[in-house]
Order: structure tokens, then sequence, then C-alpha cells
């Protein structure tokens, strides 16, 4: 079936909304859309490019003719954007790890620090649920030049997610200088993380 | 007379003794979410956020009501009202009266009287080389409440954006004020851009964004992706594109929403580097999570806002 709209005149997004309506109303395979500015021509072939359908534009004067034909099958024409998972950091569970070892466990300190750093390579399956890293007491070492997880701590920061270090612990084991990663907090920061986070898990 | 139109600030400002001045403000405008409770929340945090981003504390406030009683019915005004109420409350001031007319679109915000100190006053201009700016809510209001009126936009996704849209700008007003700020704005019709852009056009410093710091709601970066963008974006863009440099780096999409118009968005705040990031982290301490440094100001390039 093919559609043919004239949305000039018309201010965004009321031609994109025009041209969601007339590609959901039954079974269209061509579309032909009349627009008179390039923020309308923007975005109605940005949707209809989410909507599987190749869009070829032609000036025409002032106006612009988008010719859109839907590609292959239709077997998922309309991938309804409300079934993504909306990864929402408002209402995203807050998962805060404390870290006040370098080592995991208790017993064997050579396996101990096999573990943390093991445990620090495998914490981003987490995902987007981890929101706050805190290194307090002997953690802080793995914030540090020559520690064995820095480089991962240093891409998880750059991935964006907060890590925090413990001032008055680097200034006790003389370290302020030799921190590498994170910033510097102190214990009110920390203690406003815990109450904030949804969970608070304890190393 | 401290603060009037010459400078595109916020609100206006008036001295009244050494001590104390009135920053006056009004801003109203049709809805943009369905439930009317949320609506007055929301057009009266947009309101009262003007004070906030001149440094100020809402003192009073009016209601300005246009409302077509005969097609909508009292219900729906009450609730909006009712709304506006919880927020004016909130913000420590009191409501003291309003107008109202009768008019087919219905239109509702408030006209709001707060108290500064006129040496403590926060004003658009003043950024110095050295500053960083730091962002208080992510951006893409603008583009969700497209997608809302698209009928795209999950119900979760439509609870968060009102929430964030009704949140005051106050916490992040009053943590900034042991800082020493240089300038702030709130960022509102003219996107985090054009906002930016009033705050160096002609002046004798530039800025650089970054980009991939700004917060932004990841359901914006989907909804633009298909094209659901507010015409306001791209009047912005085309308006400052004389000033505003972008990298190839930013994409389309990442342009739109640094135009997207912001309904009751966050504050947009200068201070020194060292000052920027304790004040960032305090922000943060103090619950408002998206808060980030999202760029740096400089002596070269002059009245140039690099986008990168």
């Amino acid at each position: 079936m093919v559609k043919t709209l004239d949305a000039r005149g018309l201010a965004c997004p009321a031609p994109v909304l025009m041209t969601k309506d007339a590609v959901e109303s039954g079974d269209v395979t061509t579309v032909e859309i009349i627009v008179d500015n390039e923020a309308a021509k923007e975005n109605v072939s940005r949707f209809l490019g989410s909507r599987q359908f190749s869009v070829t534009s032609t000036q025409d004067g002032t106006d612009f003719k988008l010719l859109a034909q839907r590609e292959g099958t239709a077997k998922d024409p309309l991938p309804a954007v409300e079934s993504k998972p909306a990864p929402a950091s408002g209402t995203q569970k807050k998962i805060m790890v404390l870290i006040a070892t370098d080592r995991l466990g208790f017993g064997d300190d050579e396996l101990g620090q096999k573990l943390i750093v093991s445990f620090i390579k495998t914490i981003k399956e987490m995902g987007k649920e981890l929101w706050r890293l805190v290194f307090v007491n002997n953690g802080v070492k793995l914030t540090i030049s020559g520690s064995p997880v820095l480089e991962d701590l240093l891409a998880y920061e750059k991935n964006g997610l907060t890590i925090l270090v413990c001032g008055t612990c680097l200034t006790h084991f003389d370290l302020l200088e030799a921190k590498k990663v994170g910033e510097t907090t102190n214990m009110l920061d920390i203690v406003t993380a815990m109450q904030l986070a949804d969970k608070v898990i304890n190393l | 007379m401290l603060v009037g139109l010459g400078t595109a600030d916020d609100a206006g400002v008036y001295q009244i003794s050494e001590e104390l001045a009135l920053i006056q403000t009004v801003d109203f405008f049709t809805p943009i979410v369905d439930d009317p409770f949320d609506f007055g929340r929301i057009a009266a945090a947009n309101a009262l956020s003007d004070v906030y981003a001149m440094g100020g504390e809402p003192k009073t406030a009016m209601n300005l009501v246009a409302y077509p009683m005969q097609k909508l019915g009292k219900e729906i005004l009450r609730a909006v009202l009712a709304g506006g109420i919880e927020k004016i409350r909130e913000a420590g001031a009191v409501l003291i009266g309003g107008h109202s007319v009768e008019d087919d679109e219905f239109k509702y915000g408030l006209s709001v009287t707060g108290f500064v100190h006129p040496r403590k006053i926060y004003t658009n201009r003043g950024l110095r080389p050295g500053d960083r700016l730091i962002l208080t809510k992510p951006l893409g209001f603008g583009i969700i409440n497209t997608a809302i009126k698209g009928g795209l936009a999950s119900s979760e996704t439509i609870s968060e954006v009102t929430e964030l849209m009704a949140s005051l700008n106050k916490t992040a007003s009053e943590v900034s004020k042991s800082f020493p700020i240089a300038a702030c704005t709130d960022v509102t019709g003219f996107g985090l851009l054009g906002h930016l852009a009033e705050m160096i056009d002609g002046t004798d410093v530039g800025v650089t964004v970054e980009s991939k710091n700004v917060p932004v709601l990841p359901d914006a970066m989907t909804f633009a992706s298909i094209g659901f963008v507010p015409g306001g974006a791209h009047r912005n863009r085309n308006f400052r594109s004389n000033i505003v440099r972008l990298s190839d780096d930013v994409g389309p999409v990442m342009q739109d929403v640094l135009f997207d118009p912001q309904t009751s968005g966050g504050l947009l705040i200068g201070c020194p580097e060292k000052a920027a990031r304790v004040l960032k982290n305090q922000l943060i301490s103090n619950g408002i999570s998206y808060a980030a440094i999202i760029g740096a100001v400089h002596d070269t390039e002059k009245g140039i806002i690099n986008v990168i």
C-alpha cells in the first residue's frame, strides 16, 4: 500500500507524528512525504529508518520529497521502543560496594590477593546497577600506581562509574600522591552514599 | 536595579537596602504531561527555578491561570493548583494570590518573588578562565515530552522525566552557596548550548564542552535517533550556529540533545576547577545524582563554544 503525506507548514514533531500514524495504519510498503524544512526532513528520515524503511530524498524548490520503501520482509515491522528495557538511571537499583581490604577473605594472603583482583575484574558484570565503588582502609592500596587492578578501575571510571577513595586512609598510609584513580572523599560523602544506595556490599 | 533585561538573565533583581534585593520572575506554559497534579508541580518548579538560578530564596508566589472552565471543569484545575502549592511549600514560599482568565487553551504558571543578598547574586555573566561548568539535571526532557505526545514513552520513562522536571533546583542552589560561584543559570527553552551561549557570547572567555560527560537520559538518545525531536532544538541550533563549533565526534543525535529545549531543567554552574570537583561530589551526596562536570572555561577562542 502506498501512502502520500503532505507535512508542509508543520513544525517538528508534527511531521514525525503524522508519518508514525501513517505507517502504523495497515500494511504500508511505500510512503511519500513532502516536507518544507531541513529539520522535518532529518527527523522523518530517522523515524522511517528506525522502522525498516529505506529513504531517498529529492529537493523540489524549498520543499523536500521523501520516498520511503519498506525493506525486506515485514516480520517485525514496528519494533516497539516501549518494549526495550529502559535503562532509566532514576529508577535503577543503586549498588554500592565498600572495599576495606586489598585481599579477599581470611587465611592465605596470596590467595586473598588473587581473589580481590579477580573480584574487581568481574564486578563489571553487575552492569549499570553498580553505582559506587568506595575504597577505605587497606582497600585504598588498590587505587595506587602499581596496583594489579589499576587499569581495570581506570576503565570503569572512564565508563562513568564513580569511584571514591577515603582521604583519611590515603593520608594515614602516606599514599595521597600515589593514588591514580577515583575521587578522594570524606566520611560524610561515604555515609551519605550508603544512605542513598539501595544495597551496600561490604568487603 | 541590579539585573535587568540587558544580559538575558533568569530574573530581574532590584536592590532595596545594603543587605536585601528582590528577585522577580514569571513563567507559565501549556500542559506537557497528562496528569494535572504533575503538570502543576512541573510548572511551579519551573517558575521557582529562576529564583534559584539567581542564588535567591523564593518568598512569595502568585498563580497565573488561563483556563477553559466549561470544557475541563473545576476538578482538573484544582489538581493543578494543588500540585503548584506543593512545590511552593517545598520551596519555603507562600502563595499570596493570583489571577485567572477564561481561555480556550489551558496555561498555568507562577509569578515568584525572592530575596537575595545584593552581593551574593548569581548572574549569567562572570565565567573566568579556569572555571569548570557543572550541570545538575540530565538533558532530554524536550525530546521525551515529544515522544510522550507520540505515544512512545513507557510509563517508567514518563514518571522518571516527570519527577526530574518537578524537582526543585533548591538543593543545588543551596549547596552551591558555600562555593565561589562565578556564574549560574538554569537550562530551559534554549537548551544547554543556547543558555551557555548567553553566558559567553561577546565576552572574553570561551568554553569547551565535553559531550561524553554531559548527563543525558538514555531514552532521550533512543527517541532522538528515531526522529522525535522538538522543533525548538533545530531553532536553537540555527540561532547559535555562529558561535558553536561541533566536532565531528558529536553526532546529529547528540547535537539535538545538546540543543533540546528543557522544561524545568537543571542549573548550569561555573566555578573554579578544584571547587567544582568538591561541589559536584556534594551535589551527588545531596541526592542530585546526575550532577556532572561538563566543560571548562578558557581565554582562547573568546565567545566561542567548542563541543568535543
